[in-house]
């Protein structure tokens, strides 16, 4: 037992060591955020203790990014666009990934090679030409130029297929021997199976909306339609002074994924190990 | 008969996906590539087919040459160092000790990180005048740093704050393979008598080629595609010493209004990025 404590110390030491890597700049911006903003100038340099520990707090910073900054439209705009891209692109891949498994059609395996394909595809590299496309279309600067384009995702497809395939045939077959139709076997038998999958995609497509940065920064120019990312990048430009409120900020955009990760990690961690290793 | 029957539904499943990815990602993919053939007239908006002149004047262009520079500056170091990384960490996090649990959903906290958000942090903390890290540097009666203020500094605190985000993130991959390492492999060739490293070289490494090579490639286009960092933080500078491809072609397009050049970037980088990949791929298909 203590030999073996003793040969994990050195493991537990660099453990320690990493851990605080991460957390310390987070606890940083934590603690800072709730602090007014002349005490964090005052004390930054030299360091003291006072330089990490609040000796008044306050909720200044984040009152002031509702009432002045209009973070609170931000916030709202940024859950409509992760909720609506989470239904669309449940829905599109859920079903697309239903037709890959159930239905038999000529070009089918090269087809499904295609949608792989388009999950190999970077937004970056997409995203100039796209911002041609969707400007005519006339969605640009509104919630349909954010939302639609993301909608249809590979890697949902993917995920739903892998998990059609393990479900036993015998449960459609039957359905459809009862007269159900493709529709309802769908809806009834199908999904309401697919509860696991159902929360990985979810969470996938949620955290990747919320944290996208560059297509929503191309396809939105007016405050009213601006996520979180966007207005993460303009604040810096605009009021780089404003440590506490800019702290406050990267808060916010941090809390809401932490929120939903941490009942929900192990979901997360399926939908990554199924990307990765199966590929 | 049967076929015909299936075609509605078949349509109803398959078409709405199947639009979404042609229409969004599949054809801006081959608009580009023509794009980066034509010019946009400024004063009627008419497009002129211009050839490869688009790309004769990139070649021509020392502000394109200088971009080519840093992103393979940037992707030759921040690739090999993030894959590294992410590798250590794997390994720590699949070590066989008490409260490993807490360890991993440590490193799980990036994933809730964004890179903007990353940005936003260390941008006040690195700030050159008045930021914690050189107040801490000072402490230790270490010189204080302009950090990303300088042309010498600015790439190197990006990478840093790249992979301060991205390391967690690659390693969850890595680790869900290292847990289907099978447990009694691992300790009949330890009561063989083969040490760590052996077992590293000879069976870790094997079993994990798929994830290994997924990472590899996911990092490697992810950072030759890097464009949030810089564009928050340095804008390209000091000095253009931040000024990758990406943001170049970014540049050209939203603050010059060239779609032609923008594209006819978007092409070499995409053509660069491949390379890298195939090049992996098959160093890691020889390397065993």
């Amino acid at each position: 037992m203590i030999r073996s404590l003793r040969s994990s110390l050195p493991v537990y030491i660099i453990h320690l060591a990493l851990a605080l890597i991460v957390l310390l700049p987070l606890a940083f911006a934590l603690v800072s955020s709730f602090r007014p903003l002349d005490e964090i100038y005052k004390y930054m340099s030299p360091v003291t203790w006072k330089t990490f520990w609040p000796s008044e707090l306050t909720w200044e910073a984040y009152q002031s990014l509702f009432t002045e900054r209009g973070f609170g439209r931000t916030l709202l705009n940024t859950f409509f666009v992760g909720f609506s891209a989470v239904v669309g692109g449940l829905l599109l891949g859920s079903m697309a990934a239903f037709a890959f498994v159930y239905f038999e059609f000529r070009g089918k395996s090269a087809l499904f090679l295609l949608v792989l394909l388009t999950f190999m595809i970077p937004f970056e590299v997409i995203s100039i030409p796209l911002y041609s496309l969707v400007n005519q279309l006339g969605w640009i600067d509104t919630y349909a130029g954010i939302i639609v384009p993301g909608l249809a995702n590979g890697l949902v497809v993917f995920l739903f297929r892998q998990f059609f395939l393990e479900l036993p045939y015998s449960l459609i077959e039957s359905a459809r021997m009862d007269g159900a139709s493709w529709g309802r076997v769908y809806a009834r038998v199908v999904m309401p199976l697919c509860k696991p999958v159902t929360v990985s995609a979810s969470l996938l497509i949620f955290i990747q909306q919320w944290e996208s940065f560059m297509w929503p920064l191309i396809a939105t120019r007016s405050k009213e339609y601006k996520v979180i990312q966007v207005a993460l990048s303009d604040f810096i430009t605009e009021y780089g002074t404003y440590w506490n409120e800019m702290f406050a900020a990267a808060i916010l955009s941090v809390i809401i994924p932490v929120v939903l990760l941490i009942p929900l990690q192990r979901y997360y961690v399926q939908g990554i190990a199924n990307t990765g290793s199966k590929e | 008969m049967r076929s015909k029957k299936m075609l509605g539904p078949l349509l109803l499943f398959l078409l709405p996906a199947l639009t979404g990815l042609f229409l969004f990602k599949l054809y801006p993919i081959g608009n580009g590539i023509l794009q980066s053939l034509y010019t946009t007239s400024f004063l009627t908006g008419g497009q002129s087919f211009v050839g490869f002149q688009n790309y004769i004047t990139l070649f021509q262009d020392p502000v394109f040459w200088n971009s080519l520079k840093v992103t393979l500056l940037f992707n030759i170091i921040i690739n090999p160092l993030q894959v590294v990384l992410a590798f250590l960490l794997a390994l720590l996090l699949n070590a066989r000790i008490k409260r490993i649990a807490w360890f991993r959903s440590i490193h799980f906290v990036p994933v809730a990180i964004s890179v903007p958000t990353a940005c936003m942090l260390w941008n006040i903390m690195l700030s050159p005048e008045q930021g914690v890290v050189n107040s801490i540097l000072a402490a230790f009666g270490l010189p204080e740093q302009p950090f990303l203020g300088s042309s010498t500094q600015a790439l190197g605190s990006i990478i840093a704050i790249a992979s301060w985000k991205g390391v967690g993130y690659w390693a969850l991959f890595l680790l869900a393979g290292l847990q289907e390492v099978p447990a009694s492999l691992m300790e009949a060739s330890s009561l063989d008598g083969a040490g760590r490293w052996r077992q590293l070289i000879h069976i870790i490494y094997p079993m994990m080629k798929r994830p290994l090579t997924f990472i590899v490639v996911s990092i490697t286009t992810a950072n030759f595609l890097l464009f949030s960092p810089m564009y928050i933080l340095t804008k390209g500078g000091p000095e253009n010493s931040t000024n990758v491809l990406m943001l170049e072609s970014f540049n050209s397009a939203f603050l010059y209004s060239d779609l032609g050049r923008s594209s006819a970037i978007v092409v070499i980088l995409l053509m660069l990025t491949l390379t890298a990949v195939a090049v992996q791929f098959k160093w890691l298909k020889a390397s065993h």
